[in-house]
């Protein structure tokens, strides 16, 4: 899996030199140079040519589209990931809770209905089994 | 009191209509009385119960008076009882993102990406969403520009406009911050560095500290040589010792 994002992130990267080199030599541009800015122009297509290789194997990567509202607010998409992480771990705390609260809420229903209604619940008993939460 | 708790699970249901008994709920009227002993007759129940199917509990039950009763749910099944983190072995993922602080810029998620990245993307309409929402219209392959096309690239020469010259500033890096963050937790008293007289001042007292101690010394031996108890050479071996 980390090699074709390995094999991604070198393309990328050898990309975006290249478009740097492409705006050092057009920011200040000399006659003398056009031949490097015409071979810089074809490499940045060949560029693209490698970078739409690599889709092929990223097929089944799914990226979650709220990452592209963090980079396009120049935030750093890590803060996605935390946040996320955050927002499971809060709410399987909730969950849990009441969970826990249902659990706690059937033993004392079952251990009060067993003294109200001992033969039906007996019953009950034997019918889910001893199945009271501790 | 029993009696009342097994017409309202069990008997009512029996005797009222389809419809009502199917949902649990009988109507409000109360049932003919029954004989304690008497168990609730399952032949009357299994017509109005076959709709339910499979949710309902088996036929063997059906001669309890919780014949409403679904399966209870598998035991196995994963809920938010368990902690999911640790379940899909997260554990790294949140210590590393959610232990330390995530710095906020994009900047320092892409440190060798030149330009200005951390403004926002839809001012100068390079925003991701955009893309996706419009994207461009282009052929399936890139194929190299040939010399005829190239001929659209002969650029002029001299500098660029300066609003172009935007696109190869770099935003300042803060080295400095860098350096205050490694020398915070070593000086214990921050104050002290930024004021420049210090350090001239603990200059001089060491400067100063030499001739008071050469004095002190002067007075020390001048009062040795008079005081009867002079130590001589045998008090000065743990000094040289101590040097070795």
């Amino acid at each position: 899996m980390a090699e074709k994002f390995d094999n991604l992130e070198e393309h990328l990267e050898k990309f975006v030199e290249n478009i740097r080199q492409l705006g050092i030599i057009v920011s200040d541009f000399q006659p003398s140079s056009q031949a490097v800015l015409n071979q810089k122009l074809n490499f940045m297509i060949s560029g693209l040519q490698d970078i739409e290789k690599c889709r092929q194997q990223l097929h089944e990567i799914n990226v979650p589209l709220e990452v592209f509202d963090y980079i396009d607010q120049g935030r750093n998409p890590q803060l996605y990931t935390k946040e996320c992480l955050e927002r499971a771990l809060a709410r399987n705390e909730q969950v849990k809770g009441k969970i826990d609260t249902m659990m706690k809420f059937k033993s004392l229903l079952i251990s009060e209905l067993s003294k109200v209604f001992p033969e039906e619940m007996a019953k009950y008993k034997a019918i889910h089994g001893e199945d009271a939460p501790p | 009191m029993t009696e009342m708790f097994s017409t309202l699970f069990g008997q009512n249901e029996a005797q009222g209509p389809p419809g009502s008994s199917s949902l649990g709920f009988g109507p409000g009227k109360p049932p003919p009385p029954m004989p304690q002993n008497q168990v609730p007759m399952a032949g009357q129940m299994t017509p109005q119960l076959g709709d339910d199917g499979p949710t309902l509990r088996k036929t063997g039950a059906m001669n309890e008076p919780f014949y409403l009763l679904r399966e209870l749910p598998v035991g196995n099944e994963l809920t938010g009882n368990t902690n999911l983190i640790t379940h899909y072995n997260l554990e790294h993922a949140y210590n590393k993102f959610c232990g330390k602080k995530v710095k906020e810029k994009l900047s320092n998620f892409l440190p060798e990406l030149p330009g200005m990245i951390d403004s926002p993307g839809t001012q100068d309409g390079s925003s991701l969403r955009s893309l996706i929402d419009k994207p461009p219209v282009c052929g399936n392959s890139f194929s190299p520009l040939t010399g005829t096309m190239l001929t659209g690239f002969r650029l002029h020469t001299g500098p660029l406009p300066e609003q172009y010259r935007l696109m190869h500033i770099q935003p300042p890096k803060k080295k400095s911050k860098h350096k205050h963050k490694h020398h915070r937790p070593q000086d214990p008293l921050p104050q002290e560095t930024p004021s420049d007289t210090d350090p001239k001042k603990k200059k001089k007292k060491r400067d100063d500290d030499p001739d008071r101690k050469k004095k002190k010394k002067d007075k020390k031996k001048k009062k040795n040589r008079h005081s009867p108890d002079h130590p001589g050479l045998a008090g000065s071996q743990p000094n040289s010792n101590s040097l070795r």
